[in-house]
């Protein structure tokens, strides 16, 4: 097909559009009322909820602190703190960067070049997001093996041989799992190159 | 300040520009859908903001390929649509089976093209001129005609493959 046939391929499908009208005044009255759109808010509620669990773990370590009675229990227990409180500033932050291109006001242009960064800044929070996840995952086992089963996992169990184990195992998923996201950067990034050339 | 009525009007007569943004944006029925509706959405939102300086087209492919940008990232974010006529969204019906293979091969070749690059085939296929795509897309007239040139090459050679 050369381009002269694609064009009248276009032009012969606009005519075919054209002629089945389809969409109803009521159809575009539901689709501007607000109510439609406050459903998609929807997509919100399970990171409103992952935030609201994090926050009430964060409650209940810093109210059982005292229990956490040695150097290394304490510090596990403020870095499940922080990184309990960091996770859902994150993700909530990542979601609302997805949603910040100016429609109305911007070109082309200009969306994709949000688009792009915002995407590698969700990227970037993925990667951050997972990392933090596995370290929250180290250091919340000794903090709940103390403030829930009473017992200092350092010393009853073998704790650390499994963290020695688990760390190779942790460094292949990692791996795979980054493998897609780093196709998705590139992408941007050279969708950004190209329009800081245009 | 536009009326509900206008609105109406105003969909109504390119509801065809919006079902082609569509259908070069999104690959599965579901974001069909949704991208259909946020398009129609945020016309809505936008429609006070029009003030018949340009055309009503150039303006409706803004939002149009803004929106579909946006959407890119929320793909997989849907939240729950409102049900409208699967039909509106199954066109054209060509009773000619191969004018409609050709449709979906065209559209399956542009769906392969860089953001950048369907943007611009799509207006161009469109009608509208290196100035009216300047404006949408915010590249410069001779940046459009440079770029065209090579995306019609792009569209040949990848069919030839």
């Amino acid at each position: 097909m050369e381009f002269e046939e694609m064009q009248s391929v276009w032009q012969e499908m606009s005519a075919e559009i054209e002629k089945q009208k389809k969409i109803t005044d009521s159809i575009i009255i539901k689709m501007t009322k607000s109510n439609y759109r406050s459903r998609l808010n929807n997509i919100r509620i399970p990171e409103m909820a992952g935030a609201f669990v994090c926050i009430a773990a964060v409650f209940f370590i810093v109210l059982n602190f005292q229990q956490l009675n040695n150097w290394y229990l304490a510090a596990c227990g403020i870095t499940c703190s922080l990184i309990l409180i960091l996770l859902p500033v994150l993700s909530l932050r990542s979601i609302h960067n997805l949603q910040a291109i100016n429609i109305t006001d911007n070109n082309y242009k200009q969306s994709l070049s949000d688009y792009a960064r915002g995407k590698m800044q969700f990227v970037f929070v993925r990667k951050l997001s997972f990392y933090l996840g596995a370290i929250l995952l180290l250091v919340t086992l000794p903090v709940m093996g103390k403030l829930i089963g009473g017992k200092d996992l350092f010393v009853t169990t073998h704790i650390w041989m499994y963290y020695v184990i688990g760390y190779p195992f942790f460094y292949a998923f990692s791996k795979w799992v980054f493998k897609k996201y780093t196709k998705s950067t590139n992408d941007a990034e050279e969708l950004l190159k190209e329009l800081e050339g245009l | 300040m536009h009326s509900e009525e206008q609105f109406i009007s105003v969909i109504k007569e390119n509801e065809g520009l919006i079902y082609k943004v569509v259908k070069l944006y999104t690959s599965a029925k579901e974001d069909e859908q949704d991208l259909y509706q946020e398009i129609v959405y945020q016309l809505w939102k936008s429609f006070n903001s029009f003030r018949n300086e340009s055309k009503i087209s150039t303006w409706m492919y803004r939002i149009a390929l803004n929106t579909s940008i946006a959407n890119l990232n929320k793909a997989k974010k849907r939240g729950i649509q409102l049900p409208i006529s699967e039909t509106l969204l199954n066109r054209p019906d060509f009773t000619d089976g191969s004018k409609q293979e050709k449709v979906d091969a065209l559209y399956a070749e542009i769906r392969k093209l860089d953001p950048i690059e369907k943007g611009i085939i799509l207006l161009h296929l469109e009608g509208n001129n290196y100035d009216e795509i300047a404006s949408v897309t915010g590249f410069t007239s001779t940046n459009v005609g440079t770029r065209l040139g090579r995306i019609k090459q792009k569209i040949i050679s990848q069919i030839k493959k």
